[in-house]
């Protein structure tokens, strides 16, 4: 049987190819120049579909595809229902909260209501609701860092790799609301309708992982 | 036109034209297959006290029904499930009939659930509960009746998967895990999030164990599983779980249904209403279970009959999405065999003839343009 993969864009990408490559699982040079968002690997066994990062859990929550590779922090902001057995180990950062270092010494005012820019909504309401901080979310999609030098918003929450972007903008991080890797996610349905394939991908995806 | 008169609120829906054929249709084919196990039909209240729901399915389950008061003030719920209605009911009027006592049910339920993964704030199910009966009897029952039910239906490829409550109960009982860390573990087992489970698992157990645990959370498949299982936990509610699951399989094995049947050890039931077997229903071409159903062996006891009970539901909303296109010739497409009565003529003449025609059992439809 047919396994369908959904990756995700970006940063994950080209370290998801080559995690799968080392797993036996080869995409034909041509297909990844190609601009096709749907490919077939060379044993015609699997085939990629290529996707916003925030839309693989979507993808494979409905089944649309068997599986994908995403990284944690999109699955904390969607928790979308689907079974999660791997860690990649690759693609590491972390869901902090940042902000100017004044703000990192005053810490949060549960009497203030923390205005708080950020791409994870749910993930930062979810946050600041556990510490009983009053919290006003200011959604945006891109250059978070901007908005406490602006004065839109105390602080961020957002995804740090190295803290290069952070700091060059003179931000610090303030907490660390979780670690974050990319992650094997498979459909609730097809870990049992395509259990063999889907047994027969994890345990080559762990070969490669503990040959490191 | 205002536009709350236009507009739909999400999460319901309106049904019309074929798919109504094709809803009913798996409706009756299903109702007469319980039918057919003596199981017979209750009609149950669309609304009862939301107290009824928060017992039966647990406060946080019970957290998501649209409730609302009456004209005394009392809190009611619109039903999130139907097995808390049936519960009660057989603890309360059926106390005296004999047993077992097998009952099925068809209709909405209602859950203020994010609609996601294509899930609705509305849903059909139906389903049947067998109680007054702890034996294996039983259990083999609800998993032959659900194998013919989806048989019939000529579903293309289905999988019924088994799990056991005490199976993860067993483990979480060694760990001596507060109500905060069960629940915190049951969601990475329920998500099979080895990763995670095994970071949790670092202040509670050693390395062996939770090597082994991590490694059955994935464990799913046939009867062989659960040796590797044995291998893996000692502790006698886990071992006494997998016990149950291998009498079941092997009596499956014996009827000649366990090609539809696997054991998922890592499957960890939602509802706290459930006690010992579990099992989720997965069709080709959903992404999601179609049905679930298990035992509930302590939910009787809540309405003041200890009792045993198994049961499943099934969502007709699921089944007819997969069925609507392999249906669509048979039964969503109706046979044109309409008699048309041109109007224009003499109305007395018309309705005289369409009643001749109807006694006959002939479709009529007056109007229109008529031979």
């Amino acid at each position: 049987m047919h396994l369908t993969l959904a990756i995700a864009k970006g940063r994950l990408q080209q370290q998801a190819l080559e995690t799968c490559r080392r797993a036996g699982i080869s995409v034909p040079k041509e297909e990844l120049d190609s601009r096709r968002l749907m490919i077939k690997d060379a044993s015609g066994r699997y085939s990629f579909l290529f996707v916003k990062p925030g839309d693989v859990p979507t993808y494979v929550e409905y089944g649309v595809a068997d599986a994908g590779i995403c990284g944690r922090d999109v699955l904390l902001e969607t928790s979308a229902e689907v079974h999660e057995p791997l860690d990649l180990r690759f693609g590491r950062c972390k869901l902090v909260v940042a902000g100017k270092p004044e703000s990192a010494e005053r810490g949060y005012n549960p009497l203030v209501t923390a205005r708080v820019a950020t791409k994870y909504p749910r993930v930062t309401a979810d946050y600041f609701q556990r510490r009983g901080v009053p919290v006003e979310l200011i959604v945006l999609s891109g250059s978070v860092e901007l908005a406490p030098l602006l004065g839109l918003s105390d602080h961020i929450v957002d995804l740090v790799e190295t803290g290069r972007t952070l700091s060059e903008n003179g931000l610090v991080v303030i907490d660390t609301i979780a670690e974050s890797s990319a992650r094997l996610i498979v459909n609730r349905a097809s870990y049992h309708l395509k259990r063999a394939e889907i047994a027969q991908l994890l345990a080559s995806l762990r070969e490669v992982l503990s040959a490191g | 036109m205002p536009s709350s008169l236009s507009k739909i609120p999400p999460g319901v829906q309106y049904i019309f034209d074929s798919e109504v054929r094709v809803r009913r249709w798996i409706e009756r084919e299903i109702m007469a297959i319980l039918d057919g196990w003596s199981y017979s039909e209750i009609i149950l209240p669309v609304f009862d006290y939301a107290d009824l729901f928060a017992l039966g399915m647990g406060k946080e389950q019970a957290e998501m029904t649209y409730r609302f008061t009456g004209r005394d003030g009392s809190l009611f719920a619109l039903r999130p499930e139907m097995t808390s209605l049936v519960a009660r009911t057989v603890a309360t009027r059926f106390r005296g009939n004999a047993r077992p006592i097998r009952l099925s049910y068809s209709g909405e339920v209602f859950r203020w659930d994010e609609p996601r993964g294509g899930r609705q704030y509305e849903f059909h199910q139906i389903g049947l509960e067998h109680i007054g009966s702890d034996r294996l009897e039983a259990d083999t029952e609800v998993l032959v009746i659900a194998t013919e039910v989806l048989r019939r239906l000529g579903l293309e490829g289905f999988t019924i998967t088994l799990g056991h409550v005490d199976f993860f109960k067993g483990i979480a009982e060694r760990l001596e895990l507060d109500d905060d860390g069960i629940r915190e573990m049951r969601e990475l087992v329920d998500r099979k999030e080895a990763a995670g489970l095994d970071a949790f698992l670092a202040g509670h157990a050693d390395a062996s164990t939770r090597a082994a645990l991590c490694k059955l959370i994935t464990l799913a498949g046939k009867r062989e599983i659960l040796n590797d299982a044995r291998s893996l936990v000692g502790n006698a509610r886990s071992v006494a779980a997998l016990d149950d699951l291998e009498n079941v399989y092997r009596i499956a094995e014996e009827i000649g249904i366990d090609e539809h049947i696997d054991i998922d050890l890592g499957d960890v039931a939602a509802l706290d209403y459930y006690t010992g077997l579990t099992f989720k229903i997965y069709a080709t071409g959903l992404g999601t279970a179609l049905g679930r159903g298990g035992r509930y062996d302590q939910l009787l006891a809540k309405f003041g009959n200890p009792e045993a009970a198994v049961g499943f539901s099934l969502c007709l909303d699921w089944l007819a999405q997969l069925l609507s296109t392999k249906l669509a010739g048979a039964i969503a497409d109706r046979p044109d065999d309409v008699v048309r009565l041109a109007d224009g003529r003499d109305i007395v003449a018309i309705f005289k003839e369409a009643t001749r025609l109807r006694e006959e059992g002939k479709r009529v439809e007056v109007g229109g343009k008529g031979d």
